[in-house]
C-alpha cells in the first residue's frame, strides 16, 4: 500500500533540507523515538515506540538516507524490529519551493511482517498520516526556532 | 524474582489475599492462584467472551482487567453459580436445552446470560442474540443458547411468582 | 420391558462437569514442578535464518532452556511426516522448530522454557534472530506462475502433486454434443477453524521407566501416539501415554500431528520437569491448520432435456507451507470423489493441483473437501439451472439419482449403497413453503425488498473405508474403530472407544446404545476415551465416522457381551444357550420368565466363576475391532433464505430450512445440534469469514478484531426435519452427521445470496459476501444517474 502525503514548512528549501539531515533535530521530531544516533554517513541507530491499534512496541532499527540530492530529495530507508513484529519502509522526501516556504512531499510503502501484520495492516494507514502530522508539526516549529 | 503485589478480593463468597505481579489479569489470577479453571481463554483480543465472570455484579472479560484492579472487590466466577444438586436457572437451562457441546465457552456464556437477564428479565430473541455478540460458540450455532437463555428466563420467571405467592 | 434410550432426547451426562465450570480441559492440569514454553515464531513468511543470539534470553532469571531446530535435529528428532500419502508426492521437511529456513509466518525457530509463563512469553521476545528475507507467495495460482519464488527446492514449480479422477475423454464427448454449457470460476476461500479452546499441550517426562504422558488437545491420540512415537522421536510406544481430555472444540483442527508436541516432550526429558505450552489465540492463527483454499474452475453440460451430462473441474489446492497429517487426501480423495453429489452424470473429470506457498499448512476443516466439492457442484448446478431459465430445485429433481439405482457406482470411484432423494427435498419445500416464498420474492422486487432463496441437495461420504481400499488410496492409518466393553462384577460397566469426544456427546449417544444392548439404566455406563493408557488402538475422531465406525465397534462387542452373558445364564438355568433370550432386563429361558437371571447375577458369577461352564474363561468383557465396509453416505436438502439491503448490501440470513437423512437417530438433541453448529460454521464461511494474505505472505487477519466469527445476531432458530434411509451395511444403520451442516450451508447460502442479487443481473460474487462487495456490485449494475 502506497502512503503519500504533502505539507509546508515556512522556511526555504534549503533550511528544510539541513534540519530533515541534523540528528538532534530529528530526534526530537519522529514521534515516539527514544534515541537516535548518528552511524555512519546517512545512517542513524534508532529505538522508537510505536502503537499500531492494539499493538504496542519498541522498535530497534536502521534508518539509511540514500539518494540524496541536495536541497531537493532523499530517499529514506527504514528498518524496524521488534518483538511484535518487523516494519520496513522505503520513502521518498521532495522538497519543491512554495511562496516564502518548502512544501515537502512524502511518499512510501510501508511493509509489516509478524503480528504487527495481522492486526495492524488495515490501521498503518492512519498511524501513518497521524506520525506525519506530528512530525511535520513539529519540524515547523524546529524551522521557526532556528530562523528567530 | 519479579515484584509482585499484595491483592485481596473475594471470590464466590470467600475472601483471600495472594501475590501476583502487577501485569496479571484477573482471568489468570483466577485460574493459576485460585484454582477456579471454570474461567477460560480464548482469545488475546478481549472479542471471544471464554473468561466472562462477575465484578460486584456486572459481566466483566477477565482478560480486560488486572487482577490488583479488582482488590476489594466482590467476583462471581461459574464455579460460584450454582453445583449440581443447587443449579441456577441458566445452569439448567443449558443442560434442558443442549445449550453447549464442547463446553469451554459455557461458563462465560453463562455469566453473560445471567447479566443480561438480571437487567431484563424478560429479553426477546434478538435481545438475547444482542446480548450475547460479545461471546463466541463454534460449536451450537447459538441455537440452543437462545433457547438455554429463554428456558432459564421462563424458569425464573416461574419462581419469581411462586415466591410472591408465598409471600 | 426395560427402558429404551435408541431415538430419546437424553440430556446429555457430560453436560454437568462443563456448566459448573469443573470440566478439565489441558491447559486446566497442573503438575507439580510444571514449567511453560513460549515459542519463538517467525515475523517473515520467508527467509533464511542467518543465527539466532539466546543470550539475553538465557539472562533472564527464571529462563530454564532455550532450544533451536539444530538442538533437536542433533538428538535425532525427524520432521513431522504427512499420514497420506500420493503418487510422486512432493514432501517438505517440517521440523518442530525449523532450524535452516522459515516458509511461512509463524513458522518455530526456537523455544524458551521458564518457571512461569510470563518469564517465557518476555524471554521469547528476547530471542534475537537474525534472518535473511527471501521473497514470498502466498496465492496457489501465484505460485504456480512462471518466475514465482520457490516454497521447496524439492518441488520445483511450487507443485506438491498433480491429481486427477474421471474420465477426461468421456466428458469431452459429452461436452461435444451438450445442449447448453456453463462455466464457473470459483474462490473457495481459507478459513481458520477457530475452536474456541486453543491448542494446548502438557507433557511429563519420568526417569523411573523412562516413560511419557503427553496431555494435549487431540481429537485422535492413538495417531500421536504413533506420529510421535514411531516417526518423529523414537519413542518406544509402550513408554508413550497420550491422554487427550475435555478438548474445547477441534472442527479437523485437532486431529493433526503439530511441532508444539514434539517440543514439549523434548524439552521435558532435557529438564526432567513437565513443560507446557498453552496458544494464545495469536498464535493459533497462525499455527494452527487451515481449511478451504481452493481455486476452481467448472464446466457442466446438459442435454435438450435438462439432463445433466458433464462436469469437468480444475482446482489449484493451496496447501500452504507443509504437508500436515492428512493434507493430500483433502484436496484429492475427499474432494474429486463427491463431485457426483446426488446426480446422474454420464462422465465427470477432476483435476486438482497442490501447491506450496508461504501460508500456514492446510488441512482437514469440518467437512474437508466435501464442503469444497458441494460449493462447486451446488454452486455449478444453480448456475445451469438460471442459465436455463428453470427452477433450480426441479432441475435437480431431474437429476436425481432414483431409489431403485441403489447400488450406485458413481464415475469418481465411489458406489452409492443407499439414498432417497426426492422426500428429503419435498419436506424442505414443504417445510419453507417454497411456492409461496418464491410468489412472496417476485411481489417484493416489485417494492425494492430483495430476498433470495438458495438450495442444496448435498450428499456427502463419511464414516472413511474399509482401511484395506484406504490404504490402497495413499492412508498411512487404518480406518477401522475399536471398542472395549468391560463389565465389572456388580454389573457397571466402561466402555472404552478409540472415537474421541470433543463436544459430540458421545458419552451419551454411546451410553444410550449400550444400555440398550445391555438392556441396564444408562447411569450404568460410562464411556471412557482419550487416553493411550486404558484404551485399545484407535483412530479418533474426524470424518463423521464416530457414530458409523466406533458405534458400530461398540454394538458389536456388546452383542459379545450378550453371548456371553447368555452362556452364563444357560449354564446357571440348566437350559441351552439356544432357549435363552434376552428380555426385560433379563437373560432367561423362552417362554419361562420365572427362570432368569439378572445383568448383576451374570457380571457377578462372571467374576466369581464359581458356579460356571467349564469350557468358558472367566470375566466379562468383550473387544470388537470393526472396519466398515463401505462408507456410509448421508444427503439433504438445504434451503436458506437471505435478505440483502440494496443501499448498504448488507446479507441477512432470514430462514433456514435443512431435512438431513443421517439414518436411524440416536439422540436427536445431539444430532440437531450437531446440525446446528455444522450451518452456522457454513454460514461464517459464506458471509464473514476470510483469511488473508497479503503478497508478501503475511496474514492480516490474524486476530478476531479481522477475523470476523459468527455471531449469535448472525444466525436465525433453523428448522429442522430429517428422513430415514439406513446404511444397509453397518449394524444401527447410522450415518455421519457431524459435518452435514457445515458441507452444504455454505452452497445453500452462497445460491441464495446470488439468487437476492439476479435483479441486479449479478451472476456470481465470490465469497464472503461482506456488505462492500455486495454494494459494489449492486452499485456496478446500477445506472450512473444515481447523484440526481
Amino acid at each position: 500500500m502506497l502512503l503519500e502525503g504533502s505539507h509546508f514548512i515556512h522556511s526555504p528549501p534549503s533550511r528544510v533540507f539541513a534540519l530533515l539531515n541534523d540528528p538532534d533535530v530529528l530526534s526530537r521530531c519522529v514521534p515516539g523515538v527514544k534515541s537516535l544516533v548518528l552511524d555512519g554517513t546517512d545512517s542513524y541507530k534508532a529505538q522508537v515506540e510505536v502503537a499500531i491499534g492494539p499493538v504496542k512496541g519498541k522498535f530497534d532499527g536502521k534508518i539509511a538516507i540514500t539518494e540524496k540530492v541536495q536541497d531537493q530529495s532523499m530517499t529514506l530507508k527504514v528498518e524496524f524490529k521488534s518483538p511484535v513484529g518487523i516494519a520496513n519502509a522505503l520513502g521518498t522526501l521532495k522538497l519543491e519551493p512554495e511562496n516564502d516556504g518548502t512544501t515537502v512531499h512524502w511518499a512510501g510503502e510501508p511493509q509489516l511482517m509478524g503480528m504487527i501484520a495481522s492486526v495492524g495492516a488495515r490501521l498503518i494507514g492512519g498511524v501513518a498520516k497521524v506520525q506525519a502530522d506530528l512530525f511535520f508539526s513539529k519540524l515547523e516549529l524546529e524551522a521557526q526556532k532556528v530562523e528567530s | 524474582m519479579a515484584q509482585v503485589v499484595a491483592v485481596t478480593m473475594t471470590v464466590n463468597g470467600v475472601k483471600s489475599t495472594h501475590h501476583p505481579e502487577p501485569r496479571t489479569l484477573l482471568v489468570h489470577y483466577l485460574r493459576e492462584k485460585l484454582g477456579l479453571t471454570g474461567t477460560h481463554v480464548g482469545c488475546d483480543t478481549s472479542q471471544c467472551g471464554s473468561c466472562t465472570v462477575h465484578v460486584d455484579g456486572m459481566a466483566i472479560k477477565s482478560c480486560t482487567m488486572f487482577a490488583v484492579q479488582a482488590e476489594g472487590a466482590n467476583v462471581t466466577t461459574i464455579e460460584g453459580m450454582g453445583e449440581i444438586g443447587h443449579l441456577h436457572a441458566l445452569q439448567t437451562g443449558f443442560w434442558e436445552e443442549h445449550g453447549l457441546q464442547c463446553g469451554f465457552c459455557t461458563p462465560g456464556m453463562i455469566m453473560s446470560s445471567a447479566d443480561l437477564l438480571s437487567h431484563n428479565p424478560n429479553p426477546s430473541e434478538s435481545e438475547i442474540r444482542h446480548a450475547l455478540e460479545g461471546n463466541f460458540c463454534r460449536c451450537t450455532g447459538y441455537h440452543n443458547i437462545v433457547k438455554a437463555v429463554q428456558n432459564a428466563a421462563h424458569s425464573m420467571a416461574q419462581s419469581a411468582m411462586a415466591q410472591a405467592a408465598d409471600d | 420391558m426395560t427402558e429404551k434410550f435408541f431415538g430419546k432426547a437424553v440430556k446429555r451426562v457430560e453436560d454437568p462437569r462443563f456448566i459448573t465450570g469443573a470440566g478439565n480441559y489441558t491447559d486446566d492440569i497442573v503438575l507439580h514442578n510444571m514449567t511453560y514454553a513460549a515459542m519463538v515464531r517467525s515475523p517473515y513468511a520467508h527467509a533464511k535464518i542467518n543465527s539466532i543470539d539466546a543470550s539475553a534470553a538465557l539472562a533472564l532469571p527464571g529462563v530454564l532452556a532455550v532450544l533451536t531446530g539444530k538442538d533437536l535435529v542433533a538428538a535425532g528428532i525427524n520432521p513431522i511426516p504427512p499420514g497420506w500419502l500420493l503418487p510422486d508426492l512432493k514432501i517438505s521437511a517440517h521440523h518442530a522448530i525449523q532450524p535452516d529456513k522459515v516458509t511461512h509466518v509463524g513458522n518455530i525457530v526456537a523455544a524458551v522454557i521458564a518457571e512461569t509463563r510470563a518469564i517465557a512469553e518476555d524471554a521469547a521476545a528476547l530471542v534475537d534472530v537474525d534472518y535473511e528475507m527471501l521473497p514470498a507467495v502466498a496465492l496457489g495460482s501465484t505460485a504456480l506462475a512462471e518466475g514465482a519464488p520457490q516454497v521447496h527446492e524439492l518441488a520445483p514449480g511450487n507443485v506438491a502433486f498433480k491429481w486427477e479422477i474421471g474420465d477426461s475423454a468421456a466428458v469431452d464427448a459429452e461436452f461435444a454434443h451438450a445442449f447448453k454449457t456453463v462455466e464457473v470460476k470459483l474462490r473457495n476461500q481459507r478459513l481458520v477453524p477457530n475452536a474456541i479452546e486453543p491448542r494446548s499441550s502438557l507433557a511429563d517426562y519420568k526417569r523411573a521407566g523412562d516413560e511419557y504422558t503427553l496431555y494435549t488437545t487431540s481429537q485422535n491420540p492413538h495417531i500421536h501416539r504413533v506420529m510421535l512415537g514411531a516417526f518423529i522421536m523414537g519413542i518406544p510406544e509402550h513408554k508413550l501415554r497420550i491422554v487427550s481430555p475435555d478438548v474445547g472444540g477441534g472442527f479437523g483442527s485437532k486431529i493433526f500431528q503439530y511441532p508444539e508436541e514434539v517440543i514439549v516432550l523434548f524439552a521435558s526429558k532435557k529438564l526432567n520437569r513437565p513443560v507446557k505450552w498453552t496458544a494464545t489465540r495469536s498464535e493459533s492463527f497462525v499455527s494452527d491448520a487451515q481449511g478451504r483454499d481452493h481455486e476452481t474452475v467448472a464446466e457442466m453440460c446438459v442435454d435438450a432435456d435438462h439432463k445433466v451430462l458433464a462436469l469437468r473441474v480444475k482446482t489449484i489446492a493451496n496447501l500452504g507451507a507443509y504437508l500436515t497429517t492428512f493434507a493430500p487426501a483433502v484436496p484429492t480423495y475427499l474432494y474429486g470423489t463427491l463431485m457426483n453429489g446426488t446426480y446422474k452424470w454420464k462422465a465427470i473429470h477432476c483435476h486438482v493441483t497442490g501447491t506450496y506457498t508461504n501460508t500456514v499448512g492446510v488441512d482437514a476443516y469440518r467437512g474437508a473437501g466435501r464442503p469444497e466439492a458441494t460449493y462447486v457442484l451446488e454452486r455449478i448446478m444453480s448456475r445451469m439451472a438460471l442459465e436455463l431459465g428453470v427452477d433450480p430445485l426441479e432441475f435437480r429433481r431431474k437429476n436425481f439419482i432414483q431409489p431403485d439405482e441403489f447400488p450406485y457406482q458413481t464415475p469418481v470411484a465411489l458406489q452409492y449403497d443407499s439414498g432417497n432423494y426426492e422426500p428429503a427435498m419435498d419436506k424442505a419445500m414443504a417445510m419453507l413453503d417454497y411456492a409461496g416464498l418464491r410468489a412472496k420474492q417476485a411481489e417484493g422486487r416489485k417494492n425494492g425488498k430483495y430476498i433470495g432463496i438458495g438450495v442444496s441437495t448435498y450428499l456427502e461420504a463419511c464414516g472413511l473405508a474399509p482401511s484395506a481400499l484406504v490404504g490402497s488410496l495413499g492412508a498411512q492409518a487404518g480406518q477401522w474403530e475399536s471398542a472395549l466393553v468391560r463389565v465389572s462384577a456388580t454389573g457397571k460397566v466402561e466402555v472404552l472407544t478409540g472415537s474421541h469426544s470433543h463436544g459430540q456427546g458421545h458419552e451419551t449417544a454411546f451410553a444410550q446404545v449400550v444400555a440398550d444392548e445391555l438392556q441396564i439404566p444408562m447411569e450404568d455406563v460410562s464411556i471412557v476415551h482419550g487416553d493411550t493408557a486404558r484404551l485399545p488402538h484407535g483412530w479418533g475422531t474426524y470424518g463423521s465416522r464416530s457414530a458409523p465406525v466406533g458405534l458400530s465397534a461398540i454394538k458389536m462387542a456388546s452383542d459379545k457381551i450378550n453371548d456371553k452373558a447368555k452362556k452364563i445364564a444357560a449354564h446357571l438355568l440348566e437350559a441351552s444357550v439356544d432357549d435363552i433370550v434376552h428380555e426385560d432386563g433379563k437373560y432367561q429361558v423362552k417362554g419361562v420368565p420365572e427362570k432368569s437371571k439378572s445383568f448383576f447375577d451374570i457380571a457377578l458369577m462372571a467374576h466369581l466363576a464359581h458356579n460356571y461352564p467349564a469350557d468358558l474363561e472367566p470375566g466379562l468383557e468383550a473387544t470388537h475391532f470393526y472396519d466398515p465396509k463401505n462408507f456410509v453416505y448421508p444427503f439433504g436438502t438445504h434451503l436458506a433464505v437471505v435478505e440483502v439491503d440494496a443501499n448498504t448490501g448488507h446479507i441477512q440470513l432470514i430462514r433456514y430450512v435443512c431435512v438431513d437423512d443421517c439414518g436411524p437417530i440416536i439422540n436427536p438433541l445431539i444430532v440437531e445440534g450437531q446440525v446446528h453448529g455444522g450451518v452456522a460454521q457454513g454460514m461464517g464461511q459464506a458471509l464473514l469469514e476470510n483469511t488473508v494474505y497479503d503478497d508478501n505472505g503475511q496474514l492480516t487477519s490474524g486476530s478476531y478484531l479481522e477475523y470476523t466469527m459468527p455471531r449469535a445476531d448472525n444466525m436465525v432458530q433453523l428448522e429442522i426435519g430429517h428422513t430415514v434411509t439406513p446404511s444397509p451395511h453397518n449394524p444401527l444403520g447410522v450415518k455421519g452427521i457431524g459435518e452435514a451442516g457445515t458441507i452444504s450451508s455454505t452452497a445453500a447460502i452462497a445460491n441464495a445470496v446470488i439468487d437476492a442479487l439476479e435483479p441486479f443481473g449479478v451472476k456470481h460474487l465470490d465469497m464472503p459476501y461482506t456488505p462492500e462487495k455486495v454494494w459494489r456490485a449492486i452499485s456496478a449494475s446500477l445506472p450512473q444517474a444515481a447523484d440526481d
